[in-house]
């Protein structure tokens, strides 16, 4: 490879290669419109799904282990982006978001035969770009053995070990609900103001506060109920922030809460009686308390020393 | 086929939507393991629960020198946790809860004002799986707890069950040390008398406090008391010890010692 390299005509391999990348794009373009998975990962999840092509798993040996035991069987990594610009709302942005890219994975489950996706992870990358952002969807598309192709297949959160002990309480993690919503509130009778130096509730930034979180988790549940009958909920994001605007304070409080959703049959524990260990393992004992249920004082441990 | 999947799984795993969503969603944020010990136990997630408070904190006047009790920011820190945490407990009686688990008390500084201060309290309301409602705290409200789930499955099996989430605060001043006292350590390792006994008195009155509580609740005992040392925001001298803990009470009929299995020890090859 020379220095001038690029100033050379691209060799026949080249252009083709060039026209290949063209030619999928398009057919990226294309299918994504239609929320349908690209044609060449199709040809993919079908060789994957027939055995034409090995599968591919995120489980570790443990997981898989798990998982042949209670007879599913790994097809293939399936994944979905939903690259959006936030124009109108941030926060709605995100329900929308990872909404799109939840629709796509199923398509791509849906393509490869699958009954389930295992180990869904939320990622995104920490671009920043022109006010948007990437929600994108990695797990591993699985069948259980015996069953048909599934029309809808559910989405879980968690990895290969929980999901199995899921299915064995009858409780199957089906998808992702989002719950989001924010509030401006316009202080134009100065109610936040301070003006007694005592101890005081501030009851309007409290009030604004109480809204946007009930109305949030109001949104998770409808968000839910058209996947299951409950949530898990593993994330709860809120951020408040105040500006001035012609001599008015303005205040912007808004929630996202992400969760699990669960198909679960009501009172029907697992079968599986509990046995109390106790691990001689350092680190790994049930008895070094309950620290990380408190994270009020996480962030300032430092500061509190005298 | 497999044996282990129940069928009401399976159906769903085929793609096939069971009628079941009639009851409603339940919420919470439990996790995986938390979520199955808690039904194990008996009891159903019904809501997530969420009480928040901004609260503007006073003024406080004390003495450079002087160890004392800030009572001010005391009242202050007590006062919008409890505003916190029974809005919390009223949502979760309006679900019509019969306790609220895995409690997370949280506080936050507001970054445009240092005397806002924000606290969330935040937990999964549930009720009893067959509708006992002896599980109540002594009000006939719902019971409160900061344990996890698994830490609930296993007090339950320990023969007690939760009543009150307990707390106790004491935002105390430590003394500056005059300019003479320091030339008199020179070059020497003294105890900083007090400093230590400083320590002393806010944390007994944190504790004391704590333990008040959990009278007025009617409560036998106090488990997993966690006592911390802060500061938000306040100036060097000036610290919070925060004693908290959920108080508890035999369950009806006390379990004899020697029906409660012993752990198995283990030791983990992994890592």
């Amino acid at each position: 490879m020379g220095l001038f390299d690029f100033l050379k005509a691209p060799t026949p391999e080249q252009q083709q290669a060039q026209q290949d990348s063209a030619r999928r794009q398009a057919d990226i373009l294309m299918n994504i419109r239609a929320n349908r998975p690209p044609t060449s990962t199709l040809d993919r999840l079908q060789k994957a799904r027939s055995g034409n092509l090995p599968w591919i798993a995120t489980l570790t040996p443990a997981e898989l282990l798990v998982v042949r035991s209670h007879g599913l069987r790994p097809i293939s990594t399936v994944s979905a982006t939903c690259w959006l610009h936030y124009g109108w709302s941030w926060t709605l942005g995100h329900a929308q978001g990872w909404d799109l890219a939840l629709t796509r994975l199923k398509e791509e489950a849906k393509a490869a035969g699958a009954n389930a996706v295992l180990d869904v992870k939320m990622r995104t990358i920490p671009l920043d770009m022109a006010s948007s952002m990437d929600f994108t969807l990695v797990g591993t598309a699985v069948f259980v053995e015996g069953l048909p192709p599934s029309p809808d297949p559910v989405v879980a959160t968690v990895p290969a070990l929980e999901f199995v002990k899921l299915l064995e309480a009858d409780v199957v993690p089906t998808g992702i609900a989002i719950g989001a919503h924010y509030e401006w509130m316009n202080d134009w009778r100065g109610a936040t103001n301070q003006y007694w130096q005592g101890n005081t509730e501030s009851w309007a930034l409290s009030r604004l506060w109480e809204t946007v979180r009930q109305q949030a988790h109001a949104n998770l549940r409808e968000h839910a109920r058209s996947q299951g009958n409950g949530v898990l909920a593993h994330l709860n994001f809120s951020q408040m922030f105040e500006q001035e605007a012609n001599e008015t304070k303005q205040y912007l409080a808004r929630h996202i809460v992400v969760a699990t959703t669960v198909d679960a049959r009501r009172g029907q524990p697992f079968h599986h009686d509990i046995k109390m260990v106790v691990d001689i393992h350092d680190g790994g004992t049930p008895l070094t308390g309950t620290a990380k249920h408190h994270q009020s004082y996480a962030a300032n441990d430092q500061e509190g020393a005298i | 086929m497999p044996s282990d999947i129940p069928t009401h799984a399976k159906e769903r795993l085929k793609g096939l939507r069971s009628s079941v969503h009639s009851t409603g969603v339940f919420t919470s944020d439990f996790s995986v393991n938390e979520f199955l010990l808690v039904r194990k136990a008996g009891f159903e997630p019904i809501g997530l629960c969420v009480g928040t408070c901004v609260y503007h904190v006073g003024i406080q006047y004390g003495s450079w020198n002087k160890n004392q009790e800030l009572d001010v920011l005391s009242k202050a820190m007590y006062h919008a946790r409890e505003l916190a945490m029974s809005r919390m407990r009223a949502e979760a009686a309006a679900m019509g809860a019969d306790g609220i688990v895995g409690v997370k008390l949280t506080i936050k500084r507001l970054e445009w004002d240092a005397q806002l201060l924000e606290f969330i309290a935040i937990g999964t309301g549930v009720v009893h799986g067959d509708g006992h409602k002896g599980f109540r705290a002594h009000d006939g409200g719902p019971f409160t707890s900061d344990l996890s789930g698994q830490d609930f499955w296993s007090l339950l099996h320990s023969g007690y069950r939760p009543v009150e989430m307990v707390m106790g605060s004491c935002v105390y001043h430590v003394a500056h040390r005059g300019v003479m006292s320091g030339l008199g350590t020179v070059g020497r390792n003294v105890e900083l008398e007090n400093f230590t006994s400083a320590m002393y008195e806010a944390r007994e009155i944190a504790i004391e406090r704590m333990q008040f509580e959990a009278a007025a609740a009617k409560a036998e005992g106090v488990v997993g008391v966690d006592i911390h040392e802060g500061s938000h925001g306040w100036q060097t001298h000036v610290i919070e010890f925060f004693a908290i803990g959920t108080a508890v009470l035999p369950l009806d009929e006390e379990i004899a010692p020697e029906k409660i299995a012993d752990p198995i020890m283990v030791l983990s090859v992994n890592d």
